[in-house]
């Protein structure tokens, strides 16, 4: 029996975005998101928590450099300076906080395996941020 | 992504107030409580953080799992109000509450429970200092 641990890793991107429901009228899009109609942007920040046995072998939970490279090839390289409202993930969902969370969620548990991935964090700005578990 | 799973997402919003306080036990004299706390027994004051975090599932159509513009009223009318600048022993939310950090955690979890939605609300941090951060989550012993 190894001990598990968990292990969160923070994330940086840049990405615009609007909230606007196609099927709705300008009316009805400004009355229920007022400014956030309006093309804008964040500086998002991600943090990444894996858990799982540490290897006795190495003494990790996860090579750091293993966990860098699968968020900034599936999550990083995707959304830094991009425009949410334009990928495919956001075609029939609003890239609010709550959705780009559970977004990063389906983008890494394929690649870390749900197993090992416990939490994704997302922070729109330093005063909101969305946990999803894949709950 | 799955349209038809419903799922579950914690949000959290990050508030501040700054607000005088000092730590005292009604029961005790002025020299127990200065033994007591120390330099917390003095009038002193604070830059607080409170984070509120509430549980909700995203809506197919806006893609909100909360309002946070009725959440943000919410926590600014029936808390923020009372303690942004003032000393939290006045605070009519506080009457009776030693202001430790977890006494003010668990102060601000009954007043947001009463004001939220029922089952909406999960946890509230107090973030006395940069140093300090008490959680509580509704747990009673």
């Amino acid at each position: 029996m190894s001990a598990r641990a968990s292990t969160t890793r923070r994330f940086a991107f840049s990405a615009g975005h609007r909230y606007h429901v196609a099927q709705w009228s300008a009316d009805e899009n400004a009355r229920a998101f007022g400014r956030l109609t309006v093309p804008h942007g964040h500086n998002y920040m991600l943090d990444v928590t894996v858990r799982g046995p540490i290897d006795p072998r190495t003494g990790m939970v996860i090579d750091l450099g293993e966990l860098k490279g699968i968020v900034n090839a599936t999550v990083i390289e995707r959304f830094d300076h991009a425009d949410l409202n334009a990928d495919p993930l956001f075609r029939d969902r609003i890239p609010t906080t709550e959705n780009v969370a559970i977004a990063v969620w389906d983008l890494l548990a394929p690649a870390l395996g749900p197993d090992r991935l416990a939490r994704v964090r997302v922070w729109e700005d330093p005063t909101l941020f969305v946990d999803y578990d894949g709950a | 992504m799955e349209r038809d799973v419903l799922r579950r997402v914690e949000l959290t919003r990050v508030y501040h107030f700054s607000a005088a306080h000092c730590l005292a036990n009604p029961g005790l004299s002025a020299a127990d409580n200065a033994a007591l706390y120390g330099p917390c027994a003095r009038p002193h004051g604070h830059n607080y953080y409170l984070e509120v975090t509430v549980a909700g599932v995203p809506d197919a159509l806006t893609g909100f799992a909360v309002d946070l513009e009725r959440l943000d009223r919410t926590v600014t009318r029936s808390l923020l109000d009372q303690v942004d600048h003032h000393r939290l022993e006045d605070a009519p939310v506080l009457a009776g509450v030693i202001t430790t950090g977890e006494g003010l955690a668990r102060a601000f979890w009954r007043t947001l429970s009463d004001a939220l939605p029922a089952g909406e609300l999960q946890g509230v941090v107090v973030q006395e200092t940069a140093k300090n951060r008490f959680e509580y989550r509704g747990e009673e012993g």
